[in-house]
Formats: structure tokens, C-alpha cells, sequence
């Protein structure tokens, strides 16, 4: 009995130890060689050159004495183009490919057999749907909360009842998909029970697609008075459309945007609300929690804790979203309105 | 009967497409409310405007047997170029602005006609190789820029608004009557200018065309520069209508314009088409895909496929009826 309780105890005791030795946040050497690939869905796009400028300032922090890749598929390829890649990479035997992945789960297999090769496949922007291959997700925000303020813009802009309608980009983009869903998740409370969400369309993330998409949304609906674009492409795509109709006064366009792409929108008063997160900081975060992992400082464990330069200390938790699969919590995000967009613009 | 059967079967292919349009907007009208609108036929009118010339081009490349898949790319190429260069100097004229749009895509269009003529690589290798170095060219050339609206001339993002008469009601844009011109000067120069008819006497039979003392090679290469030109000025369209542009612009457009171009009856086989028919399929496709966005019937998802269908059953009548006819046609004059 004595013995017993002394085992446990010791037991409990390791435990503890654990816990706490997990609990400190892990700082990476740094001075390394990580060799290194940030993949983004296509290149030639604002965030994603942005976030390509975040991770290299991160890389020269933390004085990494490997490389650091900037490639990705052109906008054509793009889902083919990122598998082919990550299995280059493989080959190559980078130590570690961060990934903001368009190919849904399809990619899963050569995600898979990078990580048995010993290359880590670290997610941003938007994760595999199963999780599988990936060791992490850096989220940008928590997809819950986008939902709610997806949400509360449409009901702002609203003015608290009417009709609603979501631009999205591709049909099958996992993190479009995890947005639209927690806004109708979000929809359901009391506040919102005057707000109908009418119609989700997809522009496919291509301009005359979204604008004519937008378009096809007034006319269908003639009492619409928001449309919602969670995407950069689709939400300056629907504001042109409003605004080439002179529509702005009855429709109201909002969503994810860039300042830089949406202050004339802004201003006139077709767009009078949108939020971004940072795409710098996305990056940034993604390359100090990728040379943490490849450098084996953490283990891509849930509960760790790292500290990532000039943004502070982060964990691993499990991802609410998608089960099994774990995420690197970022946030926050700006919400974008005329009195600040022109500041962020430039 | 007799009057069918003594009409060419170019023109009764005409009849048939014109036929289908008119029942698909008949369709249409029955089930989506205010369908037969003004509004919808700007909707419809200035959507097409930007795929015509685009089409215009793509159908003289395929009278002489060949195709381009690359006019997609050129259209991006140019959009991105033209609206960089229109920002630089806001007060270039836009008249110097449309040619220089025209001049761009010709120059990308006699690489393509180059390489293909004098270089013997079949047109499908080739434009399917500039399809992907024309685009990588563009992500590298933008460094991830957006050609914003707001950096844009006044007057370029006036254009698609901007009204050049009405009729009964309908207004007429101006971009849609600087497409129609693309059509019009096509045409009339298929039909009644001797030069212009070497392209149908290259794609029917390009053996019987050298006999003839026509210059294959050369035909070849001034199809693909009228083809890049025209892409040029569908990117002229593109960047009035669209304002923003990244690189994905234009991504698909060489599919949409090899829609219109074979559903308006033009032979993949080479040697026969003509611009009213090319009028006619990019109208009838983009009808289509407008209609079926304000449908409420079918969902997103089904959309696409349906438009595929609707695309190969318009084809397939098409195809049936002119061989019913041509039949008919001989069965009368034996």
C-alpha cells in the first residue's frame, strides 16, 4: 500500500516535473543551418510576397546558415505545382517546407512521405484539411473568431437585418471553407436572427469570375444589402462591380482585404469595413516556429511552448478545427474602416 | 424545304446557332425574373466584349489549322503592362494606349508564329510552352504588385460605364462596339480581301495551298500575330473592365475563347468559320454562364457542368443538323 502510494506519488511527481519542464518556452540556438522552403499557394500575389518578407526577417534574426526558399508554383499550377514541389523538396532533403496549401487533401500523400523522409512539413495560411504530413498549422487567427467578425461586419453594415451573401475563392480552399462555416456557426446567435445569409458563391480567387459572380448576386437577390468576400480577390472584385453599377448606397461589399488594393473602396464608401491580419508577421512567425521545429528545439508536441523573436511566446495546441491536427495559434487582426486604411496602405 | 436545302451549310449552321440562342433565352426568360432587361443585356453584352477579339484571333489561328494556347497568358502579359504603363504617364492618349495593348500582344504573337512557322513545332507544344513562360514571365515582371484601379487614369475607369448610343432602350458601351469593330473589320477582310483568304486555304489543305504559290509559312505566322494582337486588345478590355490586376489575370480566357470559337461553328479541323458565327458562340456561351449564375435551380457546384453539357450539346446539334441537312440537300439534287 505504502509502496504503492510512494510509486504513485513519484510518478506524479514526474509527471509534474514534465509539466513544468514543457511549460518553460523553448528558445531555438540560434546560428544554425536549416535549409529551409516557404511554398505558398502561387506566386505573383501581394500577402504571399509578403509574407515571404517576414520569414527572411526572421531567417536573418535568427542567423540561420542554411537556405531559405522562396518558390511556388505559377497561378495556373498551382495545386499540381505544390505537390511536385513538396516532393522535390523531399528529394532534395530540406530540412523543413512551409506550406500555405491550395491542393486540399490531396497533397496529404506527399506530405506524408516528406515527413517519413525526415523533411517537416510545417502549414500556414491554410492547412491540409486531415492534418496528415503536417507536423503544425500557424494559424493567422483562430477560424472560429474570423467568423464572428465576419458576422458582426455584416451586421454593422446591415444596420442589424437583411440579407447577406458570401463571394468565397475556390470551392474546396480549406481555410475559406472553415471561415464560411464558422460565420453561419456564429449567424446562429440571437443577435444576428435578423441577418439572413442567402448564397455562397465562388470567383475562384479570379477577378471577372468574382466580379461577375457579384453581379449575378445583386440581380438574384434584389433586397441584398451585404455581400461578404473572404478573400483579397473576390472582396476588390466585388467593390469594383458595386461601384461600376453605382450600387454602393444599396450594397455593401466587406470581408478579408488588403488596404493597399481597397482604400479607393474604402473611401468612397463601397467598402466601408473589411479586417486583414498581418502578412509580414504570418511569415515571420512561420519561419521562427519552422527553425524551432527542424532545429529539434521543439518536438511539434502539443503543450510546447516557443518563443518566436519579436512577437513573443506561442504554443501548440490541439487545432479546434480539424481533429487530430494541431496549430500554432497567431492573431490578432485589424479591422480596416476609412479612418485607418489609408495608413496601412502604404 | 427548298430553300433549306439550297442554302450553304455555313449558313445554315448559322441558322442553328441562332436558333439555339434564341431558345435558350426564351428558356431563360421563363424561369428568371426580369431576364428580358436592359440590365441584363449589359450584364451579358459587356461580359462577351471581353472574350470577342480574344476569340476573333483564336478563330483565324484555328481556320489554319492550329491552335493558341497561350492568348490567355498574352491577355495577362498585356493587362499587367499596359495598366503599369498607363500609371507611369496618366496622360498617354488612349487611342496610343489601345495600340500599344495591340503592338505588345502581336510581339508575344510572332514568338509563338516564329516558332511554329519556321521552327516546324507543332502549335499545341508551342503555345502550351508560352502558355506557362509568358505567365512566369508576369509573376516575375509584377514582383507581386497589384495594378490598382485607384492608380489608373480616370478616363480608363470611366470606359466600361461609359455609354456610345442606345437603341430601343439598350445601351450600347463603347467597349462593347470597339469588340463589335474587332468582328466587323475580321469579317469583312475574311470575306472580301484576296489576302486574308489564304487563311482558309491553308488550314483546309496546306499542300494544295503551297501548289497555289502561297507562302504557308508566312500565313502561319501573321495568324498567331493578329491572334496576339487581339489578345492584346481583349487585356486593353480586361484592364478597363476589371481595374485590379494581378497575375492571375486572364487565367482560362484561351478555354472560354475555344468555347466560343468552336461553338460558333468554326472547323478544329481548319478551313472553314467565319465571324458571325464567332459573334455568335461567344454570345451564346456567355449567356449560358451568365443565366446560369442568376438560376436559382441549379447549385454552384452543378453549374460548370452543366455549361460543359450545354457547350457539347450545342455542338453535337449543330454538327447533326448541318450533316441532316447536307443530306437533304443532296437528296434533292439527285
Amino acid at each position: 500500500m505504502m509502496k504503492l502510494t510512494g510509486l504513485a506519488f513519484a510518478a506524479g511527481l514526474a509527471t509534474l516535473m514534465g509539466s513544468t519542464s514543457m511549460a518553460e518556452p523553448v528558445t531555438a540556438t540560434p546560428g544554425q543551418a536549416v535549409n529551409a522552403v516557404l511554398l505558398p499557394k502561387f506566386l505573383g500575389i501581394l500577402p504571399f510576397d509578403q509574407a515571404n518578407r517576414g520569414a527572411q526577417e526572421a531567417a536573418k534574426e535568427l542567423g540561420s546558415t542554411g537556405t531559405l526558399e522562396f518558390i511556388g508554383p505559377t497561378p495556373e499550377n498551382s495545386a499540381a505545382g505544390q505537390i511536385e514541389m513538396l516532393t522535390n523538396a523531399t528529394t532534395q532533403k530540406q530540412n523543413v517546407v512551409m506550406l500555405s496549401n491550395n491542393a486540399g487533401d490531396q497533397i496529404a500523400p506527399a506530405a506524408e512521405a516528406a515527413a517519413a523522409a525526415g523533411t517537416k512539413v510545417v502549414t500556414w495560411d491554410s492547412p491540409i484539411p486531415n492534418g496528415a504530413g503536417e507536423s503544425f498549422f500557424v494559424a493567422q487567427v483562430d477560424f472560429g473568431s474570423i467568423g464572428t467578425v465576419m458576422a458582426d461586419m455584416a451586421y454593422d453594415l446591415a444596420g442589424g437585418a437583411g440579407e447577406v451573401a458570401i463571394l468565397s475563392a475556390s470551392p474546396d480552399a480549406s481555410n475559406q471553407n472553415a471561415w464560411i462555416e464558422a460565420m453561419k456557426q456564429a449567424m446562429t446567435g440571437d443577435k444576428y436572427k435578423d441577418l439572413k445569409l442567402v448564397d455562397v458563391v465562388y470567383g475562384n480567387d479570379q477577378s471577372e469570375e468574382s466580379y461577375n459572380k457579384a453581379l449575378g448576386l445583386v440581380d438574384k437577390y434584389p433586397d441584398l444589402k451585404v455581400i461578404m468576400a473572404p478573400t483579397t480577390v473576390g472582396i476588390v472584385a466585388a467593390a469594383k462591380a458595386m461601384q461600376d453599377e453605382g450600387l454602393c448606397e444599396k450594397v455593401k461589399v466587406s470581408g478579408l482585404g488588403l488596404p493597399a488594393e481597397m482604400v479607393s473602396y474604402s473611401l468612397n464608401g463601397c467598402a466601408p469595413q473589411f479586417a486583414l491580419w498581418s502578412f509580414v508577421d504570418l511569415g515571420y512567425l512561420t519561419y521562427q516556429a519552422s527553425y524551432a521545429l527542424a532545429t529539434g528545439a521543439i518536438k511539434g508536441e502539443v503543450g510546447e511552448e516557443f518563443t518566436a523573436g519579436r512577437m513573443g511566446t506561442f504554443k501548440i495546441e490541439e487545432d479546434p478545427g480539424r481533429q487530430g491536427a494541431k496549430r500554432v495559434l497567431m492573431g490578432p487582426f485589424t479591422i480596416y474602416t476609412k479612418d485607418n486604411v489609408e495608413a496601412a496602405a502604404n | 424545304m427548298t430553300l433549306l436545302t439550297r442554302a450553304s451549310p455555313q449558313t445554315l449552321r448559322l441558322l442553328a446557332l441562332g436558333l439555339a440562342l434564341l431558345a435558350t433565352i426564351l428558356f431563360f426568360a421563363t424561369q428568371i425574373e426580369g431576364y428580358l432587361s436592359p440590365r441584363m443585356f449589359n450584364r451579358i453584352s459587356t461580359s462577351a466584349a471581353v472574350v470577342l477579339p480574344i476569340a476573333v484571333g483564336q478563330a483565324i489561328v484555328i481556320m489554319t489549322r492550329n491552335i493558341d494556347l497561350s492568348a490567355g497568358s498574352v491577355l495577362g502579359v498585356v493587362a499587367y503592362m499596359a495598366g503599369q504603363l498607363l500609371s507611369a504617364n496618366p496622360d498617354l492618349h488612349p487611342i496610343l494606349a489601345v495600340l500599344f495593348c495591340m503592338a505588345l500582344g502581336a510581339g508575344l504573337g510572332a514568338l509563338n508564329g516564329l516558332l511554329i512557322a519556321w521552327g516546324r513545332v507543332p502549335s499545341i507544344i508551342v503555345t502550351l510552352g508560352t502558355l506557362a513562360l509568358f505567365r512566369s514571365f508576369l509573376v516575375e515582371w509584377s514582383d507581386a504588385k497589384t495594378i490598382t484601379t485607384a492608380s489608373l487614369p480616370q478616363w480608363l475607369v470611366d470606359l466600361p460605364s461609359a455609354n456610345a448610343f442606345s437603341v430601343g432602350g439598350l445601351d450600347i458601351r463603347v467597349t462593347v462596339l470597339l469588340a463589335l469593330a474587332a468582328v466587323l473589320v475580321t469579317g469583312l477582310a475574311l470575306t472580301f480581301y484576296r489576302p486574308a483568304r489564304r487563311f482558309y486555304a491553308v488550314g483546309s489543305n496546306p499542300d494544295a495551298a503551297l501548289m497555289a504559290g502561297i507562302n504557308a509559312r508566312r500565313t502561319v505566322l501573321t495568324a498567331f500575330i493578329l491572334s496576339g494582337a487581339f489578345a492584346g486588345l481583349s487585356g486593353f478590355l480586361f484592364l478597363a473592365k476589371f481595374g485590379n490586376i494581378t497575375v492571375v489575370a486572364g487565367l482560362g480566357y484561351e478555354l472560354k475563347a475555344i468555347a466560343a470559337v468552336v461553338v460558333g461553328g468554326v472547323s478544329i479541323m481548319g478551313g472553314s468559320g467565319s465571324m458571325i458565327g464567332v459573334l455568335m458562340g461567344a454570345l451564346l456561351v456567355d449567356t449560358i454562364d451568365n443565366s446560369l449564375t442568376r438560376w436559382a435551380v441549379v447549385s454552384e457546384f452543378w453549374r460548370d457542368a452543366l455549361l460543359g453539357g450545354l457547350i457539347m450539346a450545342a455542338v453535337t446539334v449543330d454538327t447533326l443538323a448541318s450533316r441532316q441537312l447536307t443530306r437533304l440537300r443532296k437528296g434533292g439534287t439527285q
